[in-house]
């Protein structure tokens, strides 16, 4: 006890002020909010100012400054800045660290009104991932789904007319459309496999997980599930592809795809706007499909995404909640995007560039920011209004993919889970493990880690 | 009897004392600010549970960080561990005896000093630029695959195959402390008395008798120090490693311990289980020091 009061003491001494800087204190001066987030390069960067700028012309008493930083310094950076007292009052992490920043006490639960508010106006899948144990800690921001991208123009040229709906069609597309030089190298991948980051191992690999009905984690997400009949299909099926010489995971899937040396790869929505600008009008050959399931009308796939909650030690976590709704929640009136004289959307041409705005009435603030740059939120009636005006179809999957999703679980342990799991399917694409013994050594391994306490 | 000059000569060496300790006062205060207070944090947080976040969570839980290193489906032995010291072998194997071979030859060389700067170039270059460089050179497409591609062999995937991983990266790391290595050597091999080789040309020694007989053994101390200290540098290495193979991929073939003590901490908020692996690491080095120490000094050799 005594230890505790000393260490309390210690951090109090430590920290200097344990609040996030919320202005300057002085009377009649206007609340400042910190946002902390990963929207540092553009477009998002320019979308999200967009935005602030529209709350502080409309808002004198509260601002609202953002402090963006990269991806991969995003959950390093709110560690380091709240252990020094400097959090920022708002907080956009990846749902996968909900459960470590809810344990450490960081994100407070969000109010009545505004998981009520939630609750009624985003999908089942993004109010579960924006969630740990049933309690709702933001508003989901950006909201992916797992579909199966086409490079038609490589299918076509290795006889595949159209894209496969089962795993044996999606075998024999990849087994026909793959093709390699005479020193061994890779010249095209039937099907983009590739070590590039946890969102082409154990992304795509959970997306085909889901479409056969299994899962990695219990329902309970307190023990590993992936050692089952399901998963080992699923890691089989990928090892088959790298030794029949239709994947080869050390290409960097990113830069290959759209330089068309890989004709078929499952990937988030957020891939088609990145995809349109690198490939021009090649992207016309790029069709998007629902994942493949073992036997034709199988559906499952994956969901991930962002959360905007508040920082537990905000001064102001009434000012900031209201923010979040205003931007989240609230429907615009439609703002000078474009849309018809009576109010319906007007058509808006495929490839128009990303940033634009896309405001219509009835819709969030933030569907229309995510939506500008090619992503999606979890308010499915927004995505359908914006979608009517554009004319990609390849959205689509990923907008009624919301509707049967199966969230990436969230809880404390659950990064350090899936870092085990992609280890362990690395261990299988590389041949150094059989699927039996890798998913067995990844559920030993991942029931360790969620044991952990520590 | 008193002794001769006693408290005469006490109080100015008293004060001689203070004087010093006052003098060394900013090295002393520079010590405990950034090693003794971070390395007790350590220590109260490997006893510890910490997310990170906040200092007023700090919740003691024993040795349990400890246990957990080692308990049953942990990573932190196997592979963790063995990558580590694989890792350090290696590259204190290649840097050593390469090191050698060139010291020796620069030793019988005219411009040493442009050939010394010339190999010390790649401890002067950053690990990211080196890392890089090398990663593109191992690439399907890249240099070494074009070498063996124009001898008739096939590709290697050198980063993306686990058995090829860690030794291609360990190549990297070998290289680019050559320089230090050949620097302090070519040194050693300047302290070696002319008069022993010309004893040894005197009764027609041949040359791998003289460097096995007279070389290797006056060159001991420096090759000593080299050693220990490449393998001290192998078993904290995490730069190269994040930088040529990003995750310690293709699966946890390249995963050595500094590496996992960084995610550990600032990926999964385990910060008690990071400090817990530093200080086993910390054992690990100490006692592979000691073994190496008493390995040399059995041989007559002193550092």
């Amino acid at each position: 006890m005594r230890r505790r009061r000393f260490l309390a003491g210690l951090a109090g001494a430590a920290a200097g002020c344990a609040a996030p800087d919320g202005g300057t204190g002085r009377p009649g001066d206007p609340v400042v909010l910190t946002v902390l987030s990963h929207y540092g390069s553009e477009p998002l960067k320019s979308a999200f100012q967009k935005v602030l700028d529209e709350w502080n012309a409309g808002h004198d008493r509260v601002r609202v400054r953002s402090t963006p930083v990269r991806y991969a310094d995003l959950l390093t950076t709110a560690m380091v800045r709240q252990a020094a007292g400097q959090g920022a009052d708002i907080l956009h992490p990846y749902t996968l660290w909900a459960g470590q920043l809810t344990r450490a006490g960081v994100l407070q639960p969000a109010p009545p009104g505004a998981a009520a508010l939630i609750r009624h106006g985003f999908t089942r899948a993004a109010v579960t991932a924006a969630s740990v144990q049933n309690t709702l800690y933001g508003y989901p921001t950006e909201v992916q789904t797992y579909a199966l991208y086409c490079n038609m123009r490589l299918l076509r040229a290795a006889g595949v007319t159209r894209p496969p709906r089962t795993w044996r069609e999606l075998e024999d597309a990849a087994y026909a459309s793959a093709r390699h030089d005479g020193h061994g190298n890779t010249l095209v991948q039937g099907f983009g496999l590739s070590r590039t980051e946890d969102a082409t191992v154990v992304g795509q690999t959970l997306a085909l997980l889901a479409s056969c009905g299994g899962s990695y984690l219990t329902a309970d997400g307190g023990r590993a599930a992936i050692d089952s009949p399901a998963g080992r299909a699923v890691v089989a099926l990928e090892r088959r592809l790298i030794e029949r010489g239709a994947s080869s995971p050390g290409t960097d899937l990113y830069r290959a795809f759209p330089s068309g040396r890989v004709a078929m790869a499952i990937s988030a929505g957020w891939w088609t706007g990145s995809l349109k600008n690198a490939m021009g009008s090649g992207y016309r050959d790029v069709r998007v499909v629902p994942v493949p399931g073992p036997a034709t009308g199988d559906r499952g796939t994956l969901t991930t995404g962002f959360l905007l909650g508040v920082n537990a030690k905000s001064r102001h976590p009434r000012a900031a909640w209201d923010f979040l709704r205003w931007l989240n929640s609230d429907e615009t009136r439609g703002g000078d995007g474009p849309h018809t004289g009576d109010g319906t959307p007007a058509p808006r041409p495929t490839g128009t560039a990303p940033g634009r705005d896309t405001r219509l009435p009835g819709v969030t603030r933030m569907s229309a920011l995510q939506f500008s740059v090619g992503s999606m939120t979890g308010r499915s009636r927004d995505m359908r209004a914006l979608l009517g005006t554009t004319g990609d179809a390849n959205l689509v999957p990923f907008l009624d993919a919301l509707g049967y999703a199966t969230p990436e679980p969230n809880g404390p342990h659950a990064q350090k889970a899936k870092s085990l799991l992609r280890k362990n399917i690395e261990e299988v694409w590389t041949g150094r493990r059989s699927v039996d013994d890798a998913l067995r050594t990844a559920r030993r391994q991942i029931d360790h880690a969620l044991s952990g306490d520590p | 009897m008193a002794a001769p000059g006693g408290p005469a000569r006490t109080r100015p060496r008293s004060r001689q004392t203070a004087v010093a300790y006052l003098f060394l006062t900013p090295a002393l205060l520079f010590f405990a600010l950034f090693l003794l207070l971070p390395l007790l944090f350590a220590l109260l947080l490997a006893q510890s549970r910490w997310a990170g976040f906040d200092l007023a969570d700090i919740e003691p839980v024993g040795l349990a960080n400890f246990t957990g290193l080692f308990a049953h489906g942990a990573t932190f032995l196997t592979p963790v561990l063995t990558n580590t010291f694989l890792y350090a072998l290696g590259t204190v194997v290649l840097a050593t005896a390469g090191a050698v071979v060139v010291a020796t030859c620069i030793d019988n060389l005219r411009c040493q000093g442009l050939w010394r700067t010339l190999y010390f170039l790649p401890v002067v270059t950053t690990v990211v630029a080196v890392g890089n460089v090398w990663k593109y050179m191992y690439e399907p497409g890249g240099l070494v695959n074009g070498v063996l591609n124009a001898l008739g062999l096939g590709s290697v995937a050198l980063l993306q195959n686990p058995g090829t991983a860690l030794p291609s990266v360990v190549v990297v790391q070998a290289w680019a402390s050559l320089g230090t290595a050949i620097l302090i050597l070519t040194a050693g091999l300047k302290a070696i008395p002319e008069s022993y080789y010309e004893a040894a040309e005197l009764d027609g020694a041949r040359p791998f008798t003289v460097f096995r007989r007279i070389t290797l053994p006056l060159l001991r101390p420096s090759l000593v120090f080299v050693s220990i200290t490449q393998f001290i540098a192998g078993l904290q290495s995490f730069a190269l490693i994040i930088v040529m193979t990003g995750d310690g991929g293709p699966g946890d073939a390249t995963d050595v311990a500094a590496l996992e003590m960084y995610r550990q901490a600032f990926t999964y908020g385990d910060w008690g289980g990071a400090s817990a692996a530093a200080f086993a690491l910390f054992v690990l080095i100490l006692a592979i020091t000691l073994v190496q120490l008493w390995l040399f000094r059995r041989k007559g050799s002193e550092v």
